[in-house]
């Protein structure tokens, strides 16, 4: 038996005339930067510094951490358009300021995902597909915005703006970029004006930290250095080894070992430094925690093994206990905030020993962690500390309060607008969001619920992201997706006229009886494109230019190096050619009104967009003003932190961290609210006796959709996995690779076992995400009221094993990850 | 048992090897099963024959350190005591790899009670019997395996290697 690798022994490196272009990473909000050099195939850079475009001795064994080194997954040849084929190479750049060389086994892989016809990219989406017959068969561009046109358009005049559905990207860097974002967002919004519009995984319209924005805080106010300069970094709900794995490690550990000691005593002089300590809530002891506790020294590392739910309890016990030790800042809180007596009468009203029994977590490790936080570190200085919080909290019991508890710890603390502080999100994807303002109200509609399931919408455009398997309560989302979309299918088939016209009657006909024309835009073909009518092929990163922001704000031009393949489109093009077909149909029809709603979409550059785009950034943290990609081109991949302040001498100035000013904020009370009734349902049935927490692990990303592509990826993750306790799996007679089957009320899913301790006896973890296995067949229906945000963090199953995969356990590595 | 590279890997399309296909998961590429036809990797580099021990100098979770295909490149020889892939001796345990991590080229720390290799720069960990396989880590391939041979006499020798060690452009140097 073996696992999947590469197996090259060589790798062609580029010559010196290699053309050579900068990008970032398509994935993490980390934002790493790349160089990409292309050059013919047949072609090869020599071994002599000077016969090479990275200017190394080939010669000689390339030292550690050398950034001159190739491995082969770095490595692709592509076939453009033209058919001329090239040798690509997408490396770590290490004159980036957020990587200096360094990349995760993600971003590492680039080389594997390039478009090629003869690799296992091959199944890209390379032509518009139709539903004819029970197939998706290809066609042109102009058949398949002809038809999407004439049933959007027909819906749009019989019933209204709120028939056409979207569930759509909102990111940055392979999610979408400020350019396709705003073309879709002046599709749906200034032209379509429908608020059944919903984003990415979730059911609805909304920010994933309204509370913090109420607060008056921008998701992400700090930057990098900030984590290198702190006292305290505390990280809740995230495992950033494996999901910020270079922030972690270029910027968070070099402070818990010490290494930013000198940093720190040359930036902020005139008090005390030491090495960093970190806290951690999470409910498992990640590979993070093992990771932080071998650099820092156990000492330095505290994990709060917190039960799945309860963090409102936690966050604001520990409130409490730095007000009754008068640790907060007094100055801080009477100058720049307000509303301090409700987040009293809420927050520090919480109850300790009932913190203690609902979290899990004692009440001397409550009072260590509030001594980390903000335990003076002498009488003139406070304590730095960086929040940084992302899914395990947003996706947690209850969205908004969730939030307003960690800002309003963080306010309580004064650890804003400061070097080395901090409140904000750790991100998912890159940022790149900029559209004209959605047209729905707070909390914004269930989109899930409203629109698809009890369908007000009859329309539905998807683009960029997979809810047949990500979206939460998926395996009802399947199902109504699977019934709605089918009376359409029925329909055309019982069509013989070769008329669109006649089609779009049809499809009619088929949406009045409660049936559901979708439209599917990606770069493969997701399991939610199986249920499409027409599916449009998007372009990828590499594929065209666009821009975004990382963790830190740091906007960049990531260049196009390659042809989309087939006759692939970017997003913004496929939306203007969508946009410009209805703009001519209602101007033909004499609506001027309906027409001009549809019309500025004649961008013929994707910098036309990007310009066009800085319209839906003004004052916001992302607001990069009259920057432009010569600018970014010649910043390379270090670009510019906006907000970008003014351009001076023809170069964008922008803003290392947020709030440096006198800024003013607003605390957000929060309770605890105790479990909704669908959860507490589940808790009281001894059929459901496992939590199941869930989120991503380290080599796979997102929907896994490319890694779908890599096979070194897949050997290791054939199935997604979950993570039980010894004593557990014993009881169910559960042995590591085993297959299991998770169910409750909402659905059934299977997955592999890993028999590990990493969470405590009763809770287990499943991967998020993985077309073998979607936890969200798990999730139940509910979600925050105040925001729309699911609980995806928290649901009960039972569990039952299947049998074992005969070789599985041979092939992969069952070593518990968290230890070091 | 056979061993795919890459290259087959795109003739084949792609598939987990040993059994568990992941094909299905790429719908509109072909699908292979584990074929006994499929060649070992034929390395395309002129790699010496080296001895680097005898059986009988091994003993059971001790590493023995060494270098190959040249003295730039240090490699590890370990009886791991359980049988391994791609395992040579009489108890198919005997294993050597690139000490160098294939992350960034960390000198790797081989522990004898979990059989792993760290790297402490970044903390990558690859399972030993596991031909490399990374465990976690940020590596983008397996920790080069080094191909051995066992002669009648017990002599064991280095004869090529699997997968780019790090810092190279090729394993044999120019």
């Amino acid at each position: 038996m073996s696992s999947t690798y590469h197996g090259e022994d060589r790798v062609p490196i580029p010559p010196a005339d290699a053309q050579q272009f900068t990008t970032v990473c398509s994935y993490c909000i980390v934002g790493c930067g790349y160089k990409v050099y292309k050059w013919p195939l047949g072609k090869e850079g020599g071994p002599l510094p000077h016969q090479n475009a990275l200017k190394a001795d080939y010669r000689r064994q390339q030292p550690e951490q050398a950034g001159t080194w190739i491995s082969p997954a770095m490595h692709s040849v592509i076939t453009e358009r033209n058919g001329q084929r090239f040798n690509i190479v997408v490396l770590p750049d290490k004159d980036c300021v957020v990587n200096k060389g360094n990349h995760s086994v993600r971003g590492g892989t680039h080389g594997d995902v390039l478009y090629a016809p003869d690799r296992p990219t091959a199944d890209r989406l390379t032509h518009p597909l139709l539903y004819r017959g029970q197939s998706q068969l290809p066609t042109t561009w102009d058949e398949a915005i002809e038809l999407g046109a004439l049933v959007i358009k027909a819906s749009l005049d019989k019933w209204g703006s709120d028939t056409i559905a979207m569930k759509f990207f909102d990111h940055g860097g392979g999610g979408g970029g400020f350019e396709n974002n705003w073309a879709a967002g002046k599709f749906f919004f200034t032209g379509i004006g429908t608020k059944m519009a919903s984003i990415h995984n979730r059911p609805a319209y909304n920010s994933e930290v309204f509370a913090s924005g109420d607060a008056g805080i921008a998701p992400l106010p700090s930057a990098y250095l900030d984590a290198e300069l702190a006292d305290t970094i505390m990280v809740i709900g995230a495992n950033s080894y494996e999901t910020q794995s270079i922030y972690f490690l270029e910027h968070m550990l070099p402070n818990l070992g010490g290494g930013t000691l000198p940093l720190k005593q040359q930036l902020l002089p005139g008090e005390p430094h030491a090495h960093g300590r970190m806290i951690i809530v999470d409910p498992r002891r990640t590979s993070t925690v093992a990771v932080a506790e071998a650099h820092a020294g156990k000492d330095n590392v505290l994990h709060l093994q917190i039960n799945n739910g309860t963090d409102i309890a936690l966050l604001n016990a520990l409130s409490r206990l730095i007000h009754e030790q008068g640790w907060h800042d007094q100055e801080f809180i009477a100058r720049r905030t307000e509303n301090f007596a409700a987040f009293q009468a809420a927050n520090l009203a919480q109850n300790l020993d009932e913190a203690v029994r609902l979290t899990g977590i004692s009440k001397a490790q409550m009072m260590t962690a509030a001594e980390w936080i903000a335990k003076p570190k002498v009488n003139t200085a406070r304590r730095r500390t960086l929040f940084l919080y992302e899914k395990g909290l947003i996706w947690g019991l209850k969205n908004y309060e969730n939030v307003a508890s960690v800002v309003d710890l963080a306010l309580l603390t004064g650890n804003l607008g400061k070097p080395g502080t901090g409140c904000g999100r750790l991100g998912g994807h890159q940022e790149g969001y900029s559209r004209p303002a959605y047209p729905g109200q707070r909390p914004p509609v269930n989109v899930d619920e409203i629109a698809i399931k009890g369908g007000a919408s009859k329309v539905f455009w998807v683009a960029g992201c997979n809810p047949a398997g990500g979206t939460l309560n998926a395996q009802q989302f399947r199902a109504y997706l699977a019934h709605r979309t089918a009376l359409v299918n029925q329909a055309l088939d019982a069509t013989s006229s070769g008329s669109l016209n006649d089609r779009m009657a049809a499809v009619m006909t088929a949406l009045d009886k409660g049936g559901l024309f979708l439209i599917v835009q990606d770069i493969y073909p997701i399991e939610t494109a199986k249920y499409a009518h027409i599916v449009f092929p998007a372009a990828q990163w590499g594929e065209m230019n666009l821009t975004s922001i990382n963790g830190e704000r740091r906007l960049r031009l990531y260049q196009q190096f390659m042809d989309a393949p087939g006759i692939a489109e970017p997003d913004w093009k496929i939306m203007a050619r969508m946009a410009q077909r209805l703009e001519s149909a209602y101007r033909a029809e004499g609506k001027a009104e309906m027409a001009a709603r549809f019309s500025g979409f004649t961008w013929t550059s994707d910098e036309e967009v990007f310009r066009a785009a800085s319209a839906g950034v003004k004052g916001a943290q992302e607001d990069y003003g009259d920057t432009t990609y010569a600018m970014l081109k010649a910043l390379g991949t270090n670009g510019v932190q906006t907000p970008v302040q003014e351009i001076r001498q023809g170069m964008p100035v922008g803003t290392t961290r947020l709030y440096m000013d006198e800024k003013q904020f607003t605390f957000i009370p929060s309770a605890w609210p105790g479990f909704p009734p669908q959860i507490q349902k589940l808790i009281d049935d001894p059929r459901y006796p496992f939590w199941v927490n869930n989120g991503r692990a380290n080599h796979g990303w997102q929907t896994l959709y490319d890694d779908l592509r890599k096979p070194y990826v897949m050997g290791r993750a054939p199935f997604p996995h979950v993570e039980i306790h010894p004593q557990d799996a014993r009881s169910l007679d559960i042995a590591n690779g085993d297959l299991i089957e998770l169910f409750n009320p909402y659905g059934t899913v299977s997955a592999m076992a890993v028999v590990t301790d990493s969470n405590a006896p009763g809770h287990v973890f499943m991967l998020f995400e993985h077309p073998k296995g979607w936890l969200n067949s798990l999730t139940t229906d509910y979600v925050d009221p105040a925001t729309t945000i699911p609980y995806y963090k928290g649901t009960k199953a039972g569990i039952r094993k299947l049998g074992e995969l005969p070789g599985l356990g041979e092939q992969l590595s069952f070593i518990p990850t968290n230890r070091t | 048992m056979s061993e795919v590279s890459r290259r087959h890997f795109l003739k084949l399309g792609a598939c987990v090897v040993g059994g568990a296909c992941a094909a299905d998961a790429l719908p509109s590429l072909g699908q292979a099963a584990d074929n006994g036809d499929v060649t070992t990797l034929r390395t395309t580099l002129p790699y010496p024959r080296l001895k680097l021990a005898a059986i009988g100098q091994l003993t059971t979770e001790h590493e023995l350190l060494t270098t190959y295909p040249d003295q730039a490149s240090p490699v590890v020889l370990v009886k791991l005591g359980r049988p391994a892939h791609n395992g040579v001796g009489p108890d198919r345990d005997i294993v050597a790899f690139s000490r160098r991590c294939s992350h960034m080229g960390g000198a790797l720390a081989f522990r004898a009670e979990t059989g792993t290799f760290h790297c402490p720069l970044h903390y990558a960990m690859f399972d030993a019997r596991k031909g490399g396989l990374m465990v976690i880590g940020q590596a983008t391939d397996n920790l080069p395996q080094i191909e051995l041979e066992v002669d009648t006499t017990g002599d064991i020798y280095a004869v090529g290697v699997k997968g780019l060690l790090y810092g190279r452009q090729a394993n044999m140097l120019a």
